[in-house]
């Protein structure tokens, strides 16, 4: 990567993340950030157009925003990368969009692995070589507590959104909520922000009644958090009247990972190893909402998800064990909703049937 | 009337260890099957794929696991009944960029979840650089958890590693040799599983060699060197049987007329792999031909377009040929 001081720096959509990237390349960098316009069919489209044709939906649409980020002006991208075929995200998609003509610097975290933690910053701070580490430090502990808002605010927007007394109320305090974050300069801009958003949520009349359905929503790490990828898949639950439960996010898959050793002897009569980057913590939650008495339980996946395909088989028991019904939904790169919100529907519709027979 | 019945007492006879003839057996084959005639344990190898196998796997597995999953599946099923032990090893890395394919990492736990109420225990070893096992120590481990000493592990492993090197070395001198052959050569870069399956890919080469091609493989290669010429071509790819695959070809796309890039239907690294070949310049400059194979029963739509494909790189080398002879004169 070239020395340069000043940059305009991307990093493709992710759920709702991308403001964390934000905070911490203009405050902890002191570079420009780039914005790119939210995912929408171009995205998918672009990268349907130019990603090879079996790689995983996750890919096509991390190279549509790479596209989008670079039309909207950014000269220098950041990827990350993963334990699956994520791992071989960056340098697929770089060499993808060079064959296209684009030029740019790009920081491929993948080229850093070399076993040392401490390496990736070194890889970090190319970007602003004058970037002290201090500031840097303390932007990216503000970062991650925003990340944590964020995913918190998400949690409980799930939970209780589909049971609001005013239509619309819940999704104009999240907008308020992610626009603040977008504003956000310092600390105290976060906290607040995250505090007036959280209090708001708890003046929001809300009707539960006294047994509301409650689903657990599983699955591919991209797929599962993001709401273009998986159609707003959470938010046509949520709107049947269904309290949305999800941990998989970044901050308890990431940051407060329980780790390997704490969650496999929960599930150890299930799998004896480790199946996968994601698929202990996929399996223990999927037997925590079953234990919990969850009326159903959605398993999301890319098409060709490899190790979500691999958990399938342990799911698929724990549902007979428990009795827990499980909707299993994979997704390609269509872009019609028609069919997922008539499976949806059903999902619900039984359920719904079945807590009635029960209670 | 006895209602209750004491189990008889069993003599303590040897156990016989099942080996599905599917996945890495054709990679690891001769280190398991040495092994365990080193500890005098019996083994019973699954027959080759066959159609029934085929189907039967495709039945039991998840439908959307690749077809060599599948297979795999196939073959574990063919085995009940016939041993006390399946061996089914979890391979996740041997280090940095040294990656399986996330289907050996899940293998042992898909296939005592598919077949949990099957009458054979999983038998697995463990490896895993995060955990720091490579290969001798997990296989050792195995054998002491079914009542061998380490002693008498470690020695087996060591046989049987000795052999499987051997016979590594062998395979690859014997094909290294096709390279300096005269005659039309076409690479075919494939895993093994797939190319030594009786029933996918072992077709293709004998359809190929039958039509006057010599058929390389391109994962019978000098390991090591393959490893180090694929971080030049692809520095990040991080899957040990890729980078075998892409180093081999890069090492010797000068000698081929051509090359096959066989995939069966979804493979997640071929996926992304093949794409990155086909953008490398360097290879741009050789036909390739790139193929996936899915559960079909009938051959003719692969036949015809491995016809085709024969026929364009004849037609190459003729016209090349034709240069060379105008240049001379």
């Amino acid at each position: 990567m070239a020395e340069k001081t000043k940059r305009k720096i991307a990093f493709p959509m992710v759920a709702r993340y991308n403001e964390v990237v934000r905070y911490f390349v203009e405050e902890g960098l002191h570079q420009t950030y780039i914005m790119q316009p939210k995912m929408t069919r171009r995205t998918l489209k672009l990268g349907v157009k130019y990603a090879p044709d079996m790689v995983c939906t996750p890919f096509k649409t991390i190279l549509g925003s790479m596209i989008e980020a670079l039309e909207a002006g950014a000269d220098t991208l950041i990827m990350v990368f993963g334990y699956c075929r994520l791992g071989y995200y960056g340098e697929l998609a770089e060499s993808i969009l060079r064959d296209l003509g684009y030029e740019f610097d790009y920081l491929n975290l993948a080229e850093y692995t070399t076993g040392k933690n401490k390496d990736y910053l070194k890889a970090v701070k190319k970007l602003n070589p004058k970037a002290g580490a201090v500031t840097m430090g303390k932007a990216g502990l503000d970062g991650l507590k925003m990340m944590e808002d964020i995913d918190s605010v998400e949690d409980y927007y799930y939970q209780n959104c589909g049971f609001e007394t005013t239509k619309g109320e819940f999704r104009k305090a999240l907008k308020q909520f992610m626009h603040d974050m977008g504003k956000a300069k310092n600390r105290s801009d976060i906290d607040s922000g995250y505090d007036r958003c959280m209090e708001k949520f708890k003046s929001i009349p809300i009707d539960k009644g006294e047994f509301p359905l409650r689903v657990g929503v599983l699955g591919e790490y991209f797929t599962v958090m993001d709401e273009f990828s998986n159609i707003d898949l959470e938010q046509s639950l949520a709107d049947l009247g269904v309290e949305v439960h999800r941990w998989m996010n970044v901050s308890h898959r990431n940051l407060h990972y329980p780790g390997e050793k704490n969650l496999h002897p929960r599930i150890s009569e299930y799998c004896n190893y480790e199946m996968g980057p994601t698929s202990t913590a996929n399996i223990w939650y999927a037997k925590e909402c079953a234990e919990n008495g969850y009326d159903g339980l959605v398993h999301v996946k890319s098409a060709g998800c490899t190790p979500e395909i691999d958990i399938m088989p342990v799911l698929q028991r724990i549902g007979a064990d428990f009795k827990i019904p499980i909707l299993y939904l994979t997704y390609d790169s269509q872009d019609g909703d028609a069919g997922l919100q008539t499976r949806i529907e059903a999902f619900y519709d039984m359920i719904e049937m079945r807590k009635k027979v029960i209670h | 009337m006895d209602l209750i019945r004491m189990p008889k007492a069993e003599k303590k006879k040897g156990i016989t260890v099942g080996i599905p003839r599917s996945l890495l057996y054709f990679r690891y084959g001769v280190l398991w099957e040495r092994f365990f005639q080193e500890l005098e344990v019996r083994t019973v190898v699954s027959p080759p794929t066959n159609l029934e196998i085929m189907n039967r796997g495709s039945r039991r597995a998840a439908s959307e696991m690749c077809l060599a999953m599948k297979i795999y599946m196939g073959h574990v099923e063919a085995l009940i009944g016939k041993c006390d032990y399946i061996l089914v090893p979890r391979i996740r890395d041997f280090g940095i960029r040294r990656v399986m394919c996330a289907n050996f990492e899940a293998l042992p736990d898909v296939v005592s979840n598919i077949f949990y109420e099957a009458p054979f225990q999983v038998l697995s070893y463990d490896i895993d650089s995060s955990k720091k096992k490579d290969e001798r120590h997990a296989m050792v481990e195995m054998a002491v958890s079914i009542g061998f000493s380490h002693g008498r592990a470690n020695k087996a492993y060591k046989a049987a590693r000795k052999a499987q090197n051997e016979a590594d070395v062998k395979q690859a001198k014997k094909t290294e040799a096709l390279y300096r052959r005269k005659d039309l050569k076409l690479a075919i870069a494939a895993h093994s599983y797939v190319l030594d399956d009786e029933y996918i890919g072992k077709p293709i080469i004998k359809y190929l060699e039958d039509n006057g091609v010599t058929v390389i493989r391109a994962d019978q290669v000098d390991r090591k060197q393959a490893m180090k010429e694929s971080e030049k071509v692809s520095p990040t790819l991080k899957w040990e049987l890729s980078r075998e695959m892409v180093g081999s070809l890069a090492m010797h796309h000068q000698d081929i007329d051509g090359a096959i890039l066989l995939s069966v239907y979804p493979c997640a690294l071929d996926s992304m792999v093949n794409d990155m070949l086909m953008r490398k310049n360097k290879m741009a400059h050789i036909p390739i031909l790139q193929m996936t194979l899915d559960a079909q029963t009938g051959t003719a739509g692969v036949e015809t377009r491995l016809e085709s494909f024969i026929d364009i790189l004849k037609m190459r080398r003729e016209v090349e040929a034709g240069n060379g002879r105008e240049n001379e004169a």
